[in-house]
């Protein structure tokens, strides 16, 4: 580690290169886009189309019985053969479980899905927040969260219910500014690259398919509005 | 092509023929260039995010020695250990002092400008370290041996069979021209190096002052990856990087892919707080941030200092008719393009740079699709006055200038320069085209054919029809 001096050599020597400083005023932090109060079909709507726009399959139905079967078939189209979610996540759980019958699909702790040699994997796990003005999913560490459900897998399951949806990214980013989690992690779709000729391809390093799935009478728990 | 700023003119001439780098480029900055415009029009808040966007930066710079206090001390008290670095070389040796001290073997390394800057990968491997880069353009660029020729897209000026002859020659993959395939063996080679390394090494979008917070913005998931597998993550990062608060965020990510890729948002941001903490089931246990100087604190002295505002989109690439013609290598540092023109004569001295204030048509193009404003022509006139006033113009320059200003100045001896013109360039005309002209003139003929001058100047032209010199109007 450097001696702490170091640092606040690094500080007096922009000091000194701001010598003769206006005094610049913070900026006003107007929002750009007007605060949110979007009606909640609209702000749903909203997020569909964008988060369709990025590549990302959405689904909507009131409990989850009647999304199973079209759930199963994506994930067995996508080449799905095992299913992970988070101990902790009641909701992920009962999805997984349910689901293992359609493919069928084996159930497989985070720890199993991070060998080189894992299986066509989805990931299933309760978002924290969903904004509309992105079409962005959020997930988080908060509450020793693990974020492996949409990382090292080839397809993304995130669940969502109504209370979940915000206007904009700083409506969801308000609630966490006294004391951001350790990670804070905005999802719109799958992974891509265009990094050979700017071709656009879909499934890079993360998954290659994220599967929002929109719950309007969920099964178990309450939801915050913001995560 | 020479990696030194001062061979830009040399360069440009390989790369003016080197078809596969042409058909490239044109590819390349063309789909970038149309994305950010179809993008932007489609957002009604873009010009306020814009303006609003180059204030919070511009406030940021001001007050630069505070955010960045504020910054040090928030990222220290939630577990982060920060390191400063006056120059590239003590970066190096900071990187690779934390490599050995955290017993590091394996580096996966996202995209880092910073890290490019200061030559970290070649320092990291000399302290016994295996760096693979994971940003596929860049580990292309890695596997040819070659720097990056563009700040968001590494590889811009490989072709795909070039790609693929890179995969069969270095990874012993068969040859193919299908880029889903090719993009699927280069993630496979690298989710094995993901899954084992040590550290992971990133750059930073955005550094927050009032949460100490690291923000990256990607699509390929390879920085999300780096920051949550890896035990260790060291961060690089210009000091330049930091903005006040967190609460700004969103204004830079409406701002930033649009102007990038022309994309809404990009597919992953990550805002990354401190250490993994108390019943966290991964992340980081050790986090680096590496803040570099290398110059900066020179530049925000300075006249130059809104080029530090920069988010490195790379829309004044895509948009600059130079660096469609001759791509990223030909300016021979790390920064290509506009911001290149400015910011490498600018951190690696003026003699150094000295061709690159002139690798601008000035069009002004740039600055109208900058995302936070940097007046890069009038920026880049700057750097040409101090070339002069640094006595780095020849004297040929120098008397041409003098003798343009003369002749510009006055309206009569302009005339007649320009009947003579007529007259004279006769002689090197062939088919309407001027195809050769004599000495240091023949810059302007030795590539291409220059349109001969109109039988008639436009005065002599407007003065027949309105009767009235333009001049006397």
């Amino acid at each position: 580690m450097e001696p702490v001096d170091r640092k606040e050599e690094l500080v007096r020597r922009v000091a000194v290169a701001l010598r003769g400083r206006e005094g610049g005023k913070a900026p006003p932090r107007t929002a750009v886009t007007p605060a949110g109060s979007l009606d909640g079909t609209v702000r749903v709507a909203r997020f569909r189309e964008r988060f369709e726009a990025q590549g990302g399959s959405f689904l909507e139905g009131p409990a989850l019985e009647s999304l199973l079967p079209v759930l199963g078939e994506a994930l067995r189209l996508a080449g799905v053969t095992a299913i992970l979610f988070p101990r902790e996540d009641a909701e992920a759980r009962l999805v997984a479980e349910t689901l293992a019958p359609f493919g069928p699909f084996s159930l497989v702790s985070p720890a199993e899905a991070r060998q080189p040699s894992a299986p066509g994997t989805a990931g299933v796990q309760t978002a924290e927040g969903a904004v509309a003005e992105t079409g962005s999913i959020v997930q988080t560490s908060r509450g020793g969260k693990t974020l492996i459900p949409g990382l090292i897998v080839d397809v993304h399951v995130a669940l969502l219910t109504p209370a979940l949806f915000v206007d904009r990214l700083d409506d969801c980013l308000a609630p966490l500014l006294d004391d951001p989690p350790r990670n804070i992690s905005f999802i719109t779709g799958p992974s891509r690259t265009g990094d050979i000729e700017q071709t656009l391809t879909i499934g890079a390093h993360g998954p290659k398919k994220v599967i929002a799935v929109l719950l309007t009478s969920p099964s178990t728990g309450e939801r915050r509005a913001s995560p | 092509m020479e990696t030194r700023p001062h061979s830009f003119y040399r360069n440009s001439e390989k790369a003016l023929a080197d078809t596969a780098l042409q058909a490239a480029l044109s590819r390349a900055t063309g789909k970038f260039a149309v994305a950010r415009a179809d993008s932007v029009a489609a957002f009604p808040g873009f010009e306020a995010a814009r303006e609003q966007g180059s204030r919070i930066k511009a406030e940021a710079l001001e007050n630069l020695d505070r955010h960045l206090a504020r910054f040090i001390a928030e990222a220290s008290m939630r577990g982060a250990v920060v390191h400063v670095a006056r120059d590239a070389a003590e970066a190096r040796d900071i990187a690779a002092r934390i490599a050995r001290e955290e017993g590091v073997s394996l580096a996966i390394k996202s995209k880092s400008m910073a890290a490019e800057e200061v030559s970290l990968t070649p320092a990291l491997e000399a302290a016994g370290v295996e760096v693979v880069e994971s940003d596929l353009g860049e580990f292309i660029v890695q596997l040819a041996g070659e720097p990056p020729s563009h700040i968001i897209a590494p590889a811009v000026h490989k072709t795909r069979e070039q790609v693929s002859r890179l995969f069969q020659e270095k990874l012993g993959e068969p040859y193919t021209e299908k880029i889903p395939e090719l993009v699927r063996i280069a993630c496979t080679h690298m989710r094995e190096k993901f899954l084992a390394a040590g550290m992971g090494v990133t750059g930073a979008n955005f550094l927050c002052a009032d949460t100490g917070s690291v923000v990256l913005v990607t699509n390929e998931g390879n920085g999300r990856m780096g920051t949550i597998l890896p035990r260790v993550h060291l961060v690089v990062a210009g000091i330049e990087k930091v903005i006040p608060r967190l609460a700004d965020l969103p204004v830079f990510l409406r701002i930033l892919p649009r102007s990038a890729t022309g994309q809404t948002i990009s597919t992953y941001v990550s805002v990354l707080t401190g250490t993994r903490r108390p019943g966290d089931p991964e992340g980081p246990e050790r986090l680096h941030i590496l803040l570099v100087d290398n110059g900066r604190t020179g530049i925000l002295q300075g006249k130059y200092r809104e080029i530090l505002k920069c988010i490195r989109c790379g829309a004044c690439l895509n948009i600059c008719p130079v660096y469609q013609s001759v791509g990223g290598h030909a300016y021979g540092g790390v920064y290509p393009g506009p911001v290149g023109s400015v910011l490498t004569p600018l951190l690696n001295g003026l003699p150094e740079g000295a061709a690159l204030p002139n690798a601008s048509t000035l069009c002004g193009a740039c600055a109208e699709v900058c995302p936070v404003k940097i007046p890069l022509p009038e920026l880049l006139l700057e750097l040409r006055g101090d070339e002069r006033i640094q006595g780095l113009k020849t004297p040929t320059e120098i008397l041409g200038m003098k003798g343009y200003a003369a002749v510009m100045s006055r309206a009569g001896i302009l005339e007649a320069l320009e009947r003579l013109i007529g007259v004279v360039s006769r002689l090197f005309c062939k088919e309407g085209k001027v195809i050769w002209l004599p000495f240091k003139l023949s810059g302007w003929t030795d590539r291409r054919d220059f349109p001969a001058p109109a039988p008639q100047p436009f005065r002599k032209l407007w003065k027949k029809q309105r009767g009235i010199r333009p001049w006397n109007r």
